[in-house]
């Protein structure tokens, strides 16, 4: 029994060791986005305040943001759809492949890929073009996270509606649809979030176009990094951070439960 | 008659075209994958063959763009991200197995459930920003050599810490091992527990048990996790010039200086060696693993 206990306890230690490997990077941008201003030495959030004097940053935030919703509200539904679809087309062993190889592929080839169809069909970059490489991205998520919630769903509950002489439709919309919202949810903010973070792809896309990432990325390579971007990288992850968060209650315990 | 048997035919007509509306609707977002993911990866395969043409390319059938990847000292690239793509891979998943293990094996639902979040917050903070942190934390006079040095591990500063292969693996390995831990812990709590039950009670200790039950049973999820990690670091491309430092080349950031200067065809040709890569093991993945089975720990297929 005692060793059980000391068993337990190293591995605990070892699983907030490797947590505290992934959160570490999440500080410095923290701390050095508090940089004192010149002549003085107290931490400041005078930066925060700097990032909305630069009008291309406040364009490329208002870029990001639109691009984050739009991701939002149009990827859930085509994970649902691929989610019914897997369940009742032939072949979901293919179907499903197909859904997740975008989760396989790194960001460089995808952009590429995206950047030559765009190009060869004379199709300008603009907002269409970035926020295509972000559903792209962001769909085998929502699928995963929508699939997830369906399994929640007993479909004893669309018979009952049948006999109370609903059609398809009307027992698709009113009961399944109902009970899997809070996965439909959870998908649209995990859209946003991952639309939100996105830099590789959206760099080969975006043209003259720029989102907050894509800023912070070109600012580096071509004068570096200021407290003013580490105050906009901080943003970013307090953002996510907060966005993780409201996901949690959404996410179905049943389905975890399950799993179980 | 005949008007009973009219009405019936309508029915049978508007139950057929809603039959074909429902798969209309379920086919939208495979079409979507055929056209804006499939579609992409063919004309990469195709633009590696054409010629360059001024400051875009001409079509052509050409093994030039591939001559001189393969051909000129750019190989090295290719073999370094090979070399560093299994090195991350083998590290990456030696770190999160066990982790996997514990959680799915040893530890209640509830608490599994608040881990994995917590997980999800490195997961999904874009990881270029993370890796600027390294740099910092890695650097000369950053935390890690001060902290090495008040603990009188080193004697003055460690500069192989950065701009190294051990800061280009420890970017890559905080940037992908997240990806690793969900499938692990997929396959690991699927395994039947009545089956390790069955190994204890015919006399298996407990190690043998783990070896001939559980680690082949989770092998679906390993494989997976290999993927993640390998393909993902084989074809990055911000890490090694946030962590690498000047002429540090992997697959990834030579196709981005390739585009820098307009050779589109070299690019198309890099990015193909990727997706073949890619496509290779997802196609081992296919033919060896049911993918719904293995899936199906968190989907229950309910026909």
């Amino acid at each position: 029994m005692k060793r059980r206990v000391g068993v337990g306890l190293v591995a605990w230690i070892y699983v907030f060791s490797i947590l505290l490997f992934l959160y570490l990077p999440l500080v410095p941008p923290i701390l050095f986005s508090l940089a004192p201003v010149a002549g003085g030495n107290a931490p400041t959030v005078h930066w925060y305040g700097e990032l909305w004097r630069n009008p291309v940053l406040v364009t490329s935030i208002k870029t990001s943001l639109l691009t984050g919703i739009l991701t939002a509200l149009l990827t859930p539904p085509l994970g649902l759809l691929a989610a019914m679809g897997v369940r009742e087309l032939r072949a979901p062993r293919a179907v499903l492949l197909l859904l997740l190889m975008p989760l396989f592929i790194p960001g460089v080839s995808m952009g590429l890929g995206n950047a030559f169809l765009f190009r060869l069909l004379n199709i300008p970059p603009s907002l269409w073009t970035i926020l295509i490489a972000h559903v792209l991205w962001a769909l085998p998520f929502a699928f995963l996270i929508i699939l997830t919630a369906m399994t929640t769903f007993d479909p004893v509950y669309l018979e009952a509606a049948y006999v109370h002489g609903a059609g398809r439709l009307r027992a698709f919309l009113d009961v399944e649809l109902a009970l899997i919202a809070p996965g439909i949810t959870g998908a649209a903010t995990f859209s946003f979030i991952l639309s939100l973070n996105e830099t590789v792809r959206t760099g080969l896309v975006q043209g003259p176009l720029n989102t907050v990432q894509t800023y912070i990325w070109s600012t580096y390579l071509q004068v570096g990094l200021s407290p003013t971007i580490y105050a906009l990288m901080s943003l970013l992850i307090l953002l996510t951070v907060a966005l993780v968060l409201v996901i949690r209650p959404m996410m179905a315990r049943r389905a975890i439960r399950v799993t179980l | 008659m005949g008007t009973v048997q009219g009405s019936t035919q309508q029915i049978t007509l508007s139950r057929r075209l809603s039959g074909i509306a429902r798969y209309v609707l379920l086919a939208i977002p495979l079409l979507f994958l055929a056209v804006f993911f499939l579609l992409p990866l063919g004309l990469t395969i195709l633009v590696g063959f054409f010629e360059r043409a001024g400051f875009w390319i001409r079509p052509a059938f050409t093994l030039a763009a591939y001559q001189a990847f393969l051909g000129g000292p750019r190989l090295f690239v290719l073999q370094r991200s090979l070399f560093v793509a299994a090195e991350v891979t083998v590290l990456a998943l030696a770190l999160a197995y066990p982790m996997a293990y514990f959680l799915s094996m040893h530890v209640r639902p509830q608490v599994t459930r608040t881990v994995l979040l917590l997980f999800t917050v490195p997961f999904v903070v874009n990881y270029v920003i993370r890796n600027f942190s390294w740099a910092y934390l890695l650097s000369r006079t950053g935390p890690v050599n001060r902290l090495l040095e008040a603990l009188h591990l080193t004697a003055g500063s460690l500069d192989w810490l950065l701009y190294s292969d051990f800061s280009v693996l420890v970017g890559l390995i905080s940037s992908y091992m997240p990806f690793m831990i969900y499938p692990l812990w997929l396959a690991l709590a699927g395994v039947d527990r009545r089956l390790i039950e069955a190994s204890w009670v015919l006399g298996a200790p407990p190690l043998l048990t783990f070896l001939r039950v559980t680690l082949p049973l989770s092998i679906p999820g390993i494989f997976t996790a290999l993927i993640f990690g390998f393909v993902g670091s084989f074809g990055e491309s911000a890490v090694p010039i946030i962590l690498g430092g000047v002429g540090y080349q992997l697959m990834g950031n030579t196709i981005t200086s390739a585009l820098d200067v307009l050779n589109y065809p070299l690019a198309a040709a890099m990015s193909s060696i990727v997706v073949v890569v890619m496509l290779l093991f997802l196609a081992a993945w296919y033919l060896l693993f049911d993918v719904p089975a293995f899936l199906g720990k968190i989907v229950r297929w309910r026909v």
